[in-house]
């Protein structure tokens, strides 16, 4: 036994140090795992163009069908009801939009749809999209700024309040939007300045045809845009200004998509079908795969699932590191950890490392501690300034910050007392039940905090929002999703009046340059600051990062073109180039 | 639930009350006799008296503890770790005994606490009859309609899941069942002379009930019960499966083996053992129940028609 | 007979009702519908959840909430869903289908399994074969639903591989697309529905063999069995016209009485091999806290074993001249 655990060390060792040499130590996004193979041999290198086939090699016709692990029950993704990652993969083929989020993590514009889209004024801030002549909704109706001024009536909170949007952040700044040139060309003009402005009408809120939308009401009134608005959610869609178009749906079962003939875009796609089956259980997508009823798959990784994957013969599969990131937050409301010298006590004693290796290090040797709390890596501006003893382990350090605040009774078995001599009781860390590795990581920081006299009482909750929203919690770990909006999503979370500041953080200096950096209209400049407001929130000990969720694509190894993308845009983000090898 | 055939002991071969306690020994003497002649049913109590102690004694000294971390982690079977370890390190055969010992109390609390409370409860409706049976009766049916997953569901929602919240959950949609098979026999036996000849003594309806119904009805009670601890562990299993069991930091057989169900190909000891662990313990419980009922029910010999 | 099944339905409506009213009440006050939009990251405005609520009617009081959907309930309305585009009637309705075709056809195939496994356990009492029977009923009896489920998908890749053709799915109902042709389809359809329903179906032949065996030796130590055979008929004619008939009858209103665990039972089934039934539907709406999906998940499964009590009830007095109703 002890043999087979020195091998098992030696190969990990040994695979970390080809990982090493073959990135060149870069710690970049779309990273993925060593164990890669097949069609995703060269992902790592090449995040955003491995598994590419040239269209020319691909089969003319063919199906491919691709799991998705929930049901469509709204149709407009920009509704708050339809705003879920797993239905939005397979609408978004039939929607057009401005940017896209590749694979490495950055945001480029979507030529498909686009000439050309730039800040052409900061004061005000102004900026003017060019729309392709050719891009037309499948009934032959340009897209034009009409389908602008739609999106963002409906979502400003303003001329639409019965429209649940998904979110009004920059929509609700923007003062006017004007269509020239037949409409090709829109022209944004905001109120104040948004420094996401490049999230707008990008792959997250994708445009519906206003001309459809007019046919259910006036659409210059309240009632006419939500009857419109509505109507998107209800009906399943026949238009499309994407690849595809939908043939049929059967609810709860798969949605079976086929080429868009009125499709503008350079690449044509070559599957007769597409079809996106309904698979609520991702535990039975690898049997599936084996068994040849599904051909690309997209679950969360766990250490079976991955492994199983690995098994199946004829299928290739690729771990990336995504937006979401796992943290261990604490209650400024309890009384005990209003004091700094906890909190930077329990930060210091936690092993994030440790944390890794009994979780996601498990089936992902690539996934490391995370440092940042505002940006992800591979995202632009992300700089690791979280101090290095955060997360550490150090229990030594730990004991050392506890005693020179005052604080006694520091050891295993002993009931930590503060400086003024009260005991501090049991502390409640929650989880979401069900997830184990959340389940393993309270397990591990309950025992790595017990060295320091302080216990903690594991208490899953089934409902991780209300528990979050009453702040009923003195620890707990959850994830966020960083959107490729920097600039609102650090707001949202972290400002002292953002309902989502679960843990009741407020400082005065992080908000200026939170609201500083979200109006700038330089995004170097605005990136800047939200390190240096991170810098702060760390030193604060508020939120511990972990570390950054892997993802996982698993595909037949006829399948070309379909890759890991683990933004939010999902591996259908080139849903258009996908096909099957010829030789096959 | 899947009714179990279900016959009254003899009754009528009951000896008049002065002379209770000779024949009850007797009587027992006989039970006793039948069932082990029952080899399976004997070797399986056995084998389930040794997993109850492997579970309790063999849980307390196993040298890990069901909630340490080991530094193996994804082990499979070896000397140290006999069942492996998960990919946390935890040591699978502390967790599979302990899960052993949850999954245990759930079933016994379940079938205790069903059965005492749907044999009074069928006793009284039986015994009675009028309105006091129909009343009684339609509770009961009442408890049947409702879904047990759907409720246990809502129930774990609300409350959290600790082992004995899902016993009670479980015993409180269980005990109709109970109630029913109660009244059955108690309705066949309360026309019989021995009734008829306490009543006549003036035995008040209390002393009647329990003095002489519920004796006479146990065989058929403790049957059902046998059968109720295998459902119950089962149940549990079912209900882990679809995330509505017994809650972390607890552990149950149902929850380890719903955990695992994807590591059948990768780490199928995971896989195996706590699935092992379920069907030896319904496996030898119904068994038992089986001996149990050809002990109590005298009239089924070998036949040759 | 009818005066007796109308006064049981009568019965049974107030059974219901209340049975309503609980769940109601436990499904309502278990968690908070709006979860999903208040942990969403970006948050959605406020007007957003307001809006929601209203239409999800929280805000109501709770005894309010239930007239409105039992009062709703007579006009076909059975209330909104959490997911906005939900018709639940027709919802519901469609699953009803997918679940019955399964359950039918795994009850059927239980069925002749128990009664021709249960009648040779029965006659060879205590021979090798009746030990084996046993010891296999049993067996499957202690098995975990879906652990049996997870090796049967194994065994069925295994196939597969061996033949080296698709013969057997684990996932649905059926292809989409559906394969051309009728034969075609019908084997795709056969080949999605093997391992689910010998999933469900060994689970509820277990305990029916053992019941058929118990019934048809009591039925074997009969008085007028012996006087067939003492008559000089033969052996198999007894077996068959006298003694089997008769052992029929308890297990007639076992099935219908065990129709409520079978669906429970599907439960788990659709949800290891994907089936878009009643049992899935119930699971994605306790976890959703779809309060008004379950209310009618509740009503067309309580009706269902409502219904089945009675007919097995009234089966027993068709088949069974003894037994009469008042």
């Amino acid at each position: 036994m002890r043999r087979s655990r020195a091998a098992a060390l030696a190969a990990i060792g040994a695979v970390a140090t080809l990982v090493l040499a073959a990135c060149g130590g870069g710690g970049g996004g779309g990273d993925g795992d060593p164990s890669e193979d097949g069609i995703y041999a060269d992902c790592k290198a090449n995040p955003n163009t491995c598994n590419a086939v040239p269209a020319s090699e691909l089969q003319q016709g063919g199906t491919i069908t691709f799991a998705i692990e929930k049901n469509i029950p709204n149709w407009n993704i920009n509704s708050s009801e339809g705003n879920v990652f797993e239905p939005a993969l397979a609408i978004k083929t039939l929607l057009p939009w401005t940017f896209t989020t590749t694979p490495d993590l950055k945001m480029v514009l979507n030529e498909n749809v686009l000439v050309s889209a730039e800040q052409t004024s900061t004061s005000p801030q102004t900026i003017v999209y060019e729309i392709r002549p050719e891009a037309v909704w499948n009934d032959g109706t340009p897209i034009t700024a009409d389908d602008f001024v739609f999106q963002w009536k409906t979502m400003n909170g303003k001329d639409c309040p019965g429209c649940a949007a998904a979110q009004n952040a920059g929509y609700d700044q923007i003062e006017s939007i004007t269509g020239s040139n037949d409409g090709k060309t829109v022209t944004v003009v905001f109120g104040t300045p948004y420094a996401d402005w490049k999230n707008l009408f990008a792959s997250g809120t994708p445009l519906y045809p206003a001309h459809i939308a007019a046919q259910q009401g006036d659409l210059n009134t309240p009632e006419g845009l939500q009857a419109a608005w509505d109507w998107f959610g209800a009906t399943v869609p026949t238009y499309s200004g994407g690849p595809f178009q939908v043939e049929s749906w059967q609810d709860n079962v798969a949605l079976t998509l086929v080429p868009n003939p009125s499709w503008y875009g350079e690449t044509k796609p070559k599957l007769d079908k597409l079809i996106m089956r309904v698979i609520t259980d991702a535990t039975q997508e690898p049997i599936a795969l084996q068994n040849d009823e599904v051909q690309v798959v997209y679950p969360q990784p766990q250490v079976d699932l991955v492994e199983q994957l690995e098994n199946i013969p004829g299928v290739s599969q690729y771990q990336g590191l995504g937006l979401t990131w796992e943290h261990l937050d604490l209650n400024l409301a309890n009384e005990f950890l209003a004091d700094e010298a906890l909190r930077d006590a329990i930060f210091v004693a936690t092993d994030v490392q440790a944390i890794i290796d009994s979780t996601v290090g498990q089936f992902n040797e690539e996934v490391t501690p995370l440092k940042s709390h505002m940006f992800v890596p591979g995202q632009e501006g992300f700089e690791e300034y979280l101090p290095p003893e955060q997360g550490s382990g150090d229990i030594e350090r730990a004991r050392q910050i506890l005693t020179e605040a005052g604080y006694t009774n520091i050891g295993e078995g002993q009931q930590l007392t503060t400086p003024d001599g009260r005991a501090v009781p049991p502390l409640r860390i929650r989880y979401t039940v069900g997830n184990a590795i959340r389940q393993t990581t309270v397990e591990l920081i309950q025992a790595q905090v017990r060295p320091l006299g302080l216990n903690l009482e594991i208490v899953p909750t089934d409902d991780l929002g209300e528990t979050t929203d009453s702040g009923d919690y003195d620890l707990i770990v959850f994830a966020w999703v960083q959107t490729p909006a920097s600039f609102s999503n650090a707001q949202q979370t972290w400002l002292s009046t953002s309902e989502s500041n679960y843990g009741q953080y407020n400082n005065p200096e992080v908000d200026r340059m939170l609201n500083e950096a979200a109006t700038s209209t330089d995004l170097e400049a605005a990136r800047n600051l939200l390190n240096e407001a991170g810098a702060i929130l760390a030193e604060d000990s508020y939120v511990l990062p972990l570390y950054q969720k892997p993802t996982i694509i698993a595909a037949r190894d006829d399948v070309a073109n379909a890759r890991n993308n683990s933004s939010l845009d999902g591996p259908t983000y080139n849903v258009e180039e996908w096909g099957l090898r010829a030789s096959s | 639930m899947p009714e179990s055939p279900v016959t009254a002991p003899e009754a009528g071969s009951r000896a008049p009350e002065r002379e209770f306690t000779v024949a009850e020994r007797s009587q027992f003497q006989l039970v006793l006799r039948r069932f082990l002649q029952h080899r399976l049913a004997v070797g399986s109590l056995v084998v389930l008296l040794f997993l109850v102690l492997l579970a309790y004694v063999g849980g307390a000294l196993w040298q890990y503890d069901f909630g340490e971390f080991t530094p193996d982690k994804s082990d499979p079977p070896s000397f140290d770790h006999p069942f492996g370890t998960d990919a946390a390190g935890k040591d699978q055969f502390a967790q599979v005994l302990r899960g052993t010992q949850i999954s245990l109390q759930i079933a016994v609390l379940v079938a205790l606490f069903s059965t005492i409370v749907g044999t009074v409860w069928g006793s009284v409706a039986g015994y009675f009859g009028g309105a006091v049976d129909t009343i009684l009766m339609r509770i009961s049916d009442l408890i049947l309609t409702l879904p047990l997953l759907a409720v246990a569901a809502m129930l774990a929602h609300n409350f959290g899941g600790s082992w004995w919240l899902i016993s009670l959950v479980i015993a409180g949609l269980y005990w109709a069942y109970v109630s029913r098979v109660a009244r059955g026999v108690v309705l066949s036996l309360r026309e019989k002379e021995f009734i008829e000849a306490a009543r006549a003594l003036g035995a008040s309806d209390a002393r009647i009930i329990f003095r002489h119904l519920v004796p006479n009805a146990l065989g058929a009670i403790i049957v059902n019960a046998t059968v109720l601890v295998a459902l119950a562990i089962l149940l549990e299993t079912a209900l882990s499966y679809l995330g509505f069991g017994v809650r972390p930091p607890d552990t149950s057989l149902g929850i380890l083996v719903s955990e695992a169900q994807t590591a059948l190909t990768t780490r199928p000891w995971l896989f195996y053992f706590p699935g092992l662990f379920i069907i030896l313990i319904a496996l030898t419980i119904n068994f038992i129940g089986d001996g149990l009922r050809d002990a109590l029910d005298p009239q089924q010999t070998k036949v040759r028609a | 007979m009818l005066a007796f099944a109308v006064r049981r339905i009568a019965v049974s409506v107030p059974i219901l009702l209340i049975s309503t009213f609980i769940v109601f009440m436990l499904a309502s006050l278990s968690g908070n519908p709006l979860t999903p939009l208040l942990t969403r990251n970006p948050p959605p405005p406020p007007e957003t959840i307001a809006l929601e609520a209203e239409r999800l009617r929280l805000n109501h009081p709770l005894l309010e909430r239930y007239w409105m959907w039992l009062t709703g309930i007579f006009q076909g309305d059975f209330g909104p869903s959490v997911q906005s585009n939900l018709d639940i009637g027709a919802e519901v309705a469609a699953r009803f289908l997918v679940t019955m075709r399964l359950i039918a056809v795994a009850m059927i195939v239980a069925l002749v399994l128990a009664v021709v496994i249960g009648v040779i356990s029965a006659v060879k009492q205590y021979s090798k074969t009746d030990y084996v029977a046993t010891f296999l009923g049993f067996l499957f009896l202690a098995m975990p639903a879906f652990w049996l489920a997870i090796l049967l998908k194994q065994a069925g890749i295994e196939f597969n591989n061996a033949v080296d053709e698709q013969v057997i799915y684990t996932i649905g109902d059926s292809s989409v697309p559906p394969p051309e042709g009728f034969g075609a389809r019908l084997a795709d359809i056969a080949g999605h529905m093997i391992l689910p329903t010998i999933s469900l179906a060994l689970i509820s032949y277990a305990a029916w063999s053992r019941y058929q065996r118990a019934a048809m030796l009591e039925v074997l130590n009969s008085d007028y069995v012996r006087l067939a055979r003492a008559k000089g008929l033969s052996r198999r004619r007894v077996m068959v016209k006298h003694a089997l008939r008769n052992a029929l009858i308890p297990l007639t209103t076992v099935t219908a009485l065990d129709l409520a665990s079978i669906i429970s039972g599907a439960v788990v089934t659709e949800t290891v091999f994907q089936w878009r039934g009643m049992g899935d539907l119930l699971l994605t709406a306790i976890h959703s806290d779809d309060v008004y999906v379950v209310m009618a998940w509740l009503l067309v499964t309580a009706s269902v074993v409502i219904l089945f009590n009675l007919l097995a009830d009234l089966l027993y007095a068709v088949l069974d001249p003894r037994i009469r109703y008042a």
